[in-house]
């Protein structure tokens, strides 16, 4: 963005840039705290909250990821995120291109059933939720979190890949058609192809939202050792309430890959966020 | 029609079919184990007298409309301020962002400390500016409670309206400006006679984004107080759980889930009606 031949900064455009500099550092900062209060004791984390800890101490580090179990918590995590996030995203393009390419009745129908999903809360149905889940034996698997979740992701994933497969013209898929091709084969040769940048931003937006999700992870599992990590992390600053250093050392851990994924991938996350609330 | 088969075969099961079940359980007086007994109407009838669960409408419109300033407002704010190709400002904008793919949970056990009475770091630094006096246990009173959710909750998504209406910014034609700027236009009334007008659609959808995700909200309120104290920061998606799940009440708590879908989706159709009139095309 920047260009080296700049011309120099007028009076405004310094204030402009002291000013947002001033806020985002201030709003920054609680993250960079976090971590490097991680390193301290409680003693230090008492006497003196904003010092840089006068030793760094690793081992808090380690001691909450053996107390917390955070080894489990991640595991399930990604296990339960890469399942619905894949299943969403891979149904949702199908839907979207039985939308938008193929004639069949109750088309429309379908797709406005599916914009319910848009509106409505998550706690609207939590309740039902779980006893449809418990009749069903599902409560304590990971799949508890994984059905419900991407099914929760795919009114707004349609959504969005219907407006993109309407963005581009059909002329490829008529063509595969002309030649010959199935429907099944143009799907995976031309349609996914041409679409592809756009699930990817899907996988992206829906990572964040089943990584990050609450509710459900809190209601639906009750067993410690099919927890993900949102209600881990609830949990197990409840329980070390008084024990600052570990609560902060098991918030960095949790917290810290994270942000570094999102500072690697922000263009991505950016560009896919904006897509959502523009189109 | 075999291509949308999966998507609608997981929409109705886990979306569809619990919000069927839940109209049918609204109506019964069910402990979740026992067959449930049809109840009529009682259980919305008890819902419009419940006293907490009428005050947590009331606070989840106060959070509302806090986040319309933090989170909305704040957020178009920023994105005026961090909009320059100069160097610097896409890191800023980057970090801004950042709390955005954070989890509520993290963001509330870690604002939880910076609200802490004897180490946190908003007290601390009132101390050290010579302000003890004003440090506060910012959580455990009622009169800040809610206040305090609220700007966390801003902390949190400020960044995801500054990049919505950063993009729109990028899209407004630059030779407006310069015609403006000749006709003898200052900066404040630039941004009133073109950036707002221009941005009007965006406002429109934040504004909807930020009511229906407010009248949902649940994670922040759950890790930071889950209603605490005395009930100062209650809103109805902890007071529901409540109910159902520590009292198992299932009948009543969903009758309570009923009450909130109505309204959001009232709420929300008017509210799209409305900006439909204002000659706004829909999203």
């Amino acid at each position: 963005m920047s260009r080296a031949t700049e011309r120099r900064r007028n009076a405004a455009e310094w204030l402009q840039f002291g000013t947002a500099g001033v806020i985002v550092l201030v709003m920054f900062y609680p993250a960079i705290w976090m971590v490097y209060s991680s390193f301290k004791s409680n003693r230090e984390i008492f006497r003196a909250p904003f010092a840089l800890p006068s030793q760094w101490r690793w081992e808090n580090l380690v001691e909450a990821w053996n107390v917390g179990g955070l080894g489990t918590l991640y595991f399930n995590s990604v296990f339960v995120t890469l399942v619905a996030v894949s299943m969403c995203v891979l149904f949702a393009t199908a839907a979207a291109f039985a939308f938008t390419r193929l004639e069949f009745p109750g088309r429309k129908l379908m797709y406005r059933i599916l914009l319910i999903g848009l509106l409505l809360p998550p706690p609207s149905v939590a309740i039902a939720l779980f006893t449809q889940l418990r009749d069903m034996h599902l409560l304590n698997t990971p799949w508890a979190l994984i059905l419900p979740g991407a099914a929760w992701q795919l009114a707004f994933t349609v959504f969005l890949m219907r407006a993109y497969f309407i963005s581009i013209r059909p002329d490829m898929e008529e063509a595969a058609r002309l030649d010959g091709a199935n429907t099944w084969e143009i799907f995976w040769h031309v349609s996914v192809p041409m679409v592809w940048p756009a699930m990817l931003t899907m996988v992206v937006l829906n990572t964040i939202s089943v990584w990050n999700e609450l509710l459900f992870a809190l209601l639906f599992i009750t067993d410690d050792a099919q927890r993900t990590l949102p209600v881990g992390l609830v949990r197990f600053s409840g329980y070390h309430s008084t024990d600052y250093s570990l609560v902060f050392a098991a918030l960095t851990i949790t917290t810290v890959p994270i942000l570094i994924l999102y500072f690697i991938l922000q263009r991505h996350v950016i560009a896919g966020l904006t897509a959502t609330a523009m189109d | 029609m075999l291509f949308a088969a999966p998507a609608m075969l997981l929409f109705a099961t886990f979306v569809l079919l619990p919000l069927g079940a839940s109209v049918y359980y609204a109506f019964t007086f069910w402990d979740g184990f026992s067959a449930p007994r049809w109840a009529g109407f009682a259980n919305f009838a008890r819902a419009l007298t419940d006293p907490t669960f009428l005050m947590s409408f009331v606070h989840v419109v106060f959070y509302i409309a806090a986040t319309l300033i933090f989170e909305v407002t704040f957020g178009l704010v920023m994105a005026v301020l961090l909009n320059s190709d100069r160097r610097g400002f896409s890191l800023m904008r980057g970090m801004f962002f950042a709390p955005v793919v954070l989890s509520m949970s993290a963001a509330g056990v870690l604002w939880k400390f910076v609200l802490d009475y004897r180490t946190g770091l908003l007290n601390s630094t009132l101390r050290s500016v010579g302000l003890g006096d004003w440090a506060q246990p910012w959580l455990a009173q009622p009169e800040t409670a809610l206040l305090f959710i609220c700007i966390v909750s801003g902390w949190k998504y400020a960044g995801f309206y500054m990049v919505i209406f950063f993009a729109a910014l990028r899209r407004i034609p630059r030779n407006l400006y310069e015609a403006a700027r000749l006709d003898g236009a200052n900066g404040v009334q630039q941004f009133t006679a073109i950036t707002l007008p221009m941005l009007k659609q965006n406002v429109i959808v934040c504004i909807l984004l930020a009511v229906t995700g407010g009248f949902a909200g649940f994670d922040l309120f759950f890790t930071m107080t889950n209603g605490q104290p005395f009930g100062a920061t209650e809103v109805p998606a902890t007071w529901i759980i409540k109910q159902a799940f520590d009292q198992n009440q299932i009948g009543y708590g969903v009758a309570l889930t009923v009450v909130l879908t109505v309204v959001v989706s009232l709420i929300s159709i008017a509210y799209l009606k409305i900006s439909e009139r204002g000659n706004v095309t829909r999203y």
